[in-house]
């Protein structure tokens, strides 16, 4: 592993140097092999970094003194990380797949099959960046919640006052977290009419109207998450016989990679229509490079078979720290009696601070999160169009892909 | 007990001293040279200590009560505060104002140990946050109930109009004009502002706002501002559909077509029309607290104008077609107009992301309008058929590019733009043209020679050529294509019909010339009489199936043909045949030779 650094920088000036010797010497296979070696070490030492840093999960979360700087499993900064990965591998995989490579190559079976199907894959994921991107402004919606009531119990001392403005922040924001998949995701706003209630009968028309309109997905009503995740998973196939040691080996990694990603964002950010998310991933253990994918595939889904009957607001660690603190927080607030407790105080000083910090680390790292995936999005756009124009170039793509 | 009573002394000696303090503050007071900051400090300190003695304190503790009083009577209350007249509000406002009046005196306190101060503080606070989730109801409901916006007037989109549709063989295509978006929208041409929320309630929403940033409320006020107005902008789009990628690039192209209109006409309404008067309507509420004005405006619009971009995107990502340029410089125009608008609504850093996205989108969209121009190039070369089109009429794939660059001619401007950008393949539109046309020529010459007799691939080129002049002639094109190029193509239509004339006719003429060549001089004047006729019934049964569309040029190579009636009639002046050999009289050939050409009526109807 600590020899990851030493190739990474070069890979794609060997990949290219190489790749014209090789086009001179028809065909040479065992380049080939030593790349797809290659890119398979580099996919296994990225994605053990990963596992590795998640494990290193600071068990006592009280004590995260500064040397904890770790980031936490599923937090906005190991998103961030993860999305990194994706950006290197898909870099790697497009340099071998077609810098210097004579099309035809890649329009034999069984490539002529994977890479449309692999295409197909990155159009899915497209829209699920897209989705993702959005599910991120309830995030931040939450975010903003859980700032009021940092605001309101920073005063101190607090009194009735500030507790109820807490706990008036604090109940939106469970709304916000709770509310999703209702209505086809009307939860990104909700207000909290709730006191008065019967207002006037004029508004209450109005109200409806405004939570019914209100969802701001990006895609189409019948859109679901969940089912795009499962199209994009159902024909993955890993190589076998021959074709495992051809080109055929990392495109399924890359989708691999891909399906990978788009599952663990779906899981983690409120998204549209995420009911029956599957938590199976196809890929066969034996595979050497897969298995930290794998080892982190099922810690994901073990923590989201946990946590998705109960309406998850999604597993991103800093949502859950807030519906943990915000709940404590609630109950404090629903047996508050002036004077506090001073006992109660410090508890409720500390769950604030949590959520203070929370708060922080979403204000640093939401809006970055949102431009990389946009990044991913981008790219991926990208590489689907060059590989287009390398398989049209071969004109045996005449009908366009979707 | 014992601490209880101690505390009493030092009470009254605070009095004391407050007093001594007033003493001292007036006489400071008296001075005439004190800055303007110290004069704010002394009388600041002279509020203070009015509360702190002990009559002040009470004086606060009522009019606090009396604010509460005005707040609580309002909780239990079903109608909204601004319904129920402006003398409420402004009572309800005014016990508000009290509420921090009293809350910053009490909270500057140095006695705040003091317990009757700390609860008064406390009170406050309690009263203070009740009136402001009920302002924050209020505003909600005031931005709800007063909302207001025009139903946008949508053009009619038929879903699949007449345009220079493309299909493989290019048969679906008539002299439709293709309808250019860009111009039919020119009602949002220029920015056009309207009340989103009904103006007579900007004063109290601006008023609400006041009051809660000053109690601290801002975050508030702000998410559910930008919730309400974030929900009526995504209400105002309702007129398109929200399509995934994957949708889009499954889409019919006659579908994403009208889509495209429609986004076309979303994207000017949306920024023009809805996203200037969001700014305007933040500003006048907001203006005045900094840059959470821009905050809010960049959150209520980002999501709707990243969705529409997303859209753009797909249609980016699609297949190149040359039928789709029309829409995709449509698009391009649009955005490259709406750049300056763009860039001015989302100068500030806040919104840069998204106006990069818009940049990044124009970007792609001329590139990909460019490659489509040159596909139409690469698509007239790789046309290619076995079977010659029957009668040698107007090839489809000529109607297509004449009335293709034909439509293109209104966007002159913008393709001499896109291709400037491009250092390569440099020159004009007008270059491109002049590429184009001599490429479609040579695709008809390898057309023309599909045909059996020579006779027909004349014609047929004939035809083509003339198509391709009088497109030129009668329209702008004349002015890219210029008096030369029309002189030289008549000279080669006229050409063809030249050749048409003399492939047709030269061996029939040999019959009936004076002199009898070789082959034919055994041959008896009579023999080549009915060998000319003969002749004549197979070049009528062919040349009645062939077509000439248009009339005059019909009616011009007919009469070029009646070039052997004047042969026929000396022939039989000279002969001297009898009738009875004579299948046909001069006259019978006259009528004959004006069917010729009819098969023109008959495929022209085909369609």
């Amino acid at each position: 592993m600590p020899a990851t650094t030493e190739y990474q920088g070069s890979f794609l000036g060997r990949i290219s140097i190489r790749r014209n010797q090789v086009m001179n010497m028809d065909g040479n296979h065992d380049q080939e092999l030593e790349d797809i070696e290659l890119f398979q070490r580099h996919i296994a030492d990225r994605f053990a970094d990963l596992l590795s840093s998640s494990q290193q999960q600071p068990s006592s979360e009280e004590a995260s003194t500064p040397a904890a700087a770790v980031d936490p499993f599923l937090s906005i900064n190991w998103l961030r990380k993860l999305l990194d990965v994706f950006l290197c591998c898909e870099a790697e995989f497009k340099a071998m797949l077609i810098m210097g490579r004579d099309p035809s190559q890649i329009s034999k079976p069984p490539l002529d099959r994977l890479i449309p199907e692999m295409l197909d894959r990155a159009v899915k994921a497209l829209d699920i960046c897209n989705a993702v991107t959005n599910g991120i402004e309830t995030v931040r919606h939450c975010q903003k919640l859980a700032e009021i009531a940092v605001t309101a119990l920073e005063q101190k001392p607090f009194g009735d006052g500030q507790v109820k403005r807490a706990k008036k922040a604090l109940n939106s924001l469970m709304m916000a977290m709770t509310g999703e998949d209702k209505e086809g995701g009307s939860y990104t706003r909700t207000w909290s009419f709730g006191r008065r209630g019967s207002a006037a009968a004029a508004s209450n028309k109005d109200r409806g109207h405004l939570h019914l309109r209100s969802h701001t997905w990006s895609v189409s009503k019948n859109w679901s998450a969940a089912k795009q995740i499962h199209a994009m998973t159902a024909n993955l196939q890993a190589p076998r016989g021959n074709e495992a040691s051809g080109l055929a080996s990392p495109v399924f990694i890359m989708s691999t990679v891909i399906v990978f990603l788009m599952w663990t964002m779906v899981a983690a950010i409120p998204c549209q229509e995420r009911n029956g998310l599957a938590t199976h991933f196809p890929v066969p253990k034996q595979l050497v490079w897969a298995q930290s994918m794998i080892a982190l595939h099922e810690k994901i889904g073990e923590e989201w078979k946990k946590k998705e009957k109960k309406g998850s607001v999604g597993l991103l660690d800093e949502m859950q720290r807030l519906e943990k603190s915000a709940h404590s927080l609630i109950e404090f607030a629903d047996n508050f009696q002036f004077p506090a407790e001073e006992e109660r105080v410090e508890e409720v000083a500390a769950h604030m601070a949590e959520v203070a910090d929370t708060c922080r680390k979403m204000a640093d790292g939401l809006v970055p999160l949102q431009m990389q995936i946009r990044e991913v999005f981008h790219r991926i756009v990208r590489s689907r169009t060059e590989i287009l124009d390398v398989l049209e170039s071969t004109g045996k793509v005449s009908a366009p892909i979707v | 007990m014992a601490g209880y009573q101690s505390m009493i002394p030092i009470h009254e000696r605070d009095q004391h001293v407050i007093a001594a303090a007033h003493h001292i503050l007036k006489a400071l007071g008296a001075t005439k040279n004190l800055s303007d900051d110290m004069r704010k400090i002394l009388s600041d300190l002279d509020v203070h200590l009015s509360i702190m003695s002990n009559g002040g304190f009470i004086e606060v503790e009522k009019r606090l009560k009396r604010a509460e009083v005005k707040v609580l009577s309002w909780e239990s209350s079903q109608t909204m505060i601004w319904d129920s007249g402006s003398r409420e509000v402004s009572e309800y406002l005014e016990a508000v104002v009290e509420i921090q009046t009293v809350k910053q005196s009490l909270g500057g306190l140095s006695l705040i140990e003091n317990g009757k101060v700390k609860e008064c503080l406390y009170r406050a606070n309690s009263v203070l946050q009740m009136a402001m989730s009920r302002l924050e109801e209020e505003l909600v409901h005031i931005l709800v109930q007063q909302k207001q916006y025009s139903e946008p007037e949508y053009m009619s989109f038929h879903s699949c109009q007449e345009d220079i549709v493309y299909d493989e063989s290019f048969v679906s295509v008539e002299e439709e004009t293709y309808q250019r978006v860009s111009q039919n929208t020119d009602d949002v041409s220029g920015e056009h502002i309207v009340e989103l929320v009904n103006p007579h309630v900007i004063p109290d929403l601006k008023t609400i706002a006041n009051v809660m940033f000053a109690s601290n409320y801002d975050k508030e006020f702000c998410e559910a501002f930008i919730g309400v107005r974030k929900e009526a902008l995504n209400v105002v789009i309702v007129g398109m559909e929200k399509y995934s990628i994957e949708d889009v690039l499954k889409m019919k192209w006659c579908t994403l077509s009208s889509e495209i209109k429609k986004w076309i006409w979303e994207m000017k309404n949306i920024i023009r029309v809805y996203l200037v008067s969001e700014k305007q309507l933040c500003n006048k509420i907001l203006g005045e607290f900094g840059s959470v004005s821009s905050f809010c405006f960049v959150e209520i619009g980002k999501a709707t104008l990243l969705n529409l971009l997303n859209f753009g995107e797909a249609v980016t990502m699609g297949s190149i077609r040359p039928e789709k340029l029309f829409n995709l410089l449509d698009m391009y125009e649009v955005l490259s107009d709406l750049v300056v608008d763009i860039d001015s609504l989302l100068f500030e850093e806040m919104g840069s992301y998204v106006r990069i996205e818009f940049h990044e989108l124009l970007r792609k969209l001329g590139n990909y309008a460019r490659a489509t121009f040159f596909e139409l190039g690469s698509a007239i070369v790789s046309d290619t058929c076995l079977k010659p089109l029957p009668g040698g009429g107007i090839h489809p794939l000529t109607r297509y590019v004449m009335n293709y660059i034909k439509a293109l001619i209104i966007y002159d401007h913008t393709i001499n733009m896109l291709l400037e950008d491009q250092e390569e393949k440099d020159c004009s539109i007008t270059c491109q043209f002049l590429l184009i046309t001599s490429s479609l020529e040579c695709n008809l010459h390898k057309k023309s020679k599909l045909y059996k007799e020579d006779a027909l691939s004349y014609i047929f080129l004939m035809n083509n050529i003339h198509y391709m002049v009088q497109k030129v002639k009668n329209s702008e094109l004349r002015l890219f294509f210029g008096d030369e190029w029309i002189r030289k193509h008549n000279g080669k239509f006229q050409q063809h019909a030249t050749s048409y004339q003399r492939a047709t006719w030269s061996s029939l003429l040999s019959f009936l010339s004076p002199v009898s060549s070789s082959i034919l001089k055994a041959t008896t004047p009579k023999e080549r009489c009915k060998e000319f006729s003969i002749a004549f019934d197979e070049v009528y049964k062919n040349q009645t199936q062939w077509s000439i569309t248009d009339p005059q040029l019909q009616e011009d190579v007919c009469i070029a043909n009646l070039q052997v009636i004047h042969a026929y009639r000396s022939f039989l002046g000279i002969t001297r045949i009898t009738d009875k050999h004579i299948k046909y009289s001069v006259d019978d050939l006259e009528k004959l030779l004006l069917d010729f050409f009819k098969g023109s009526r008959r495929s022209s109807h085909r369609r």
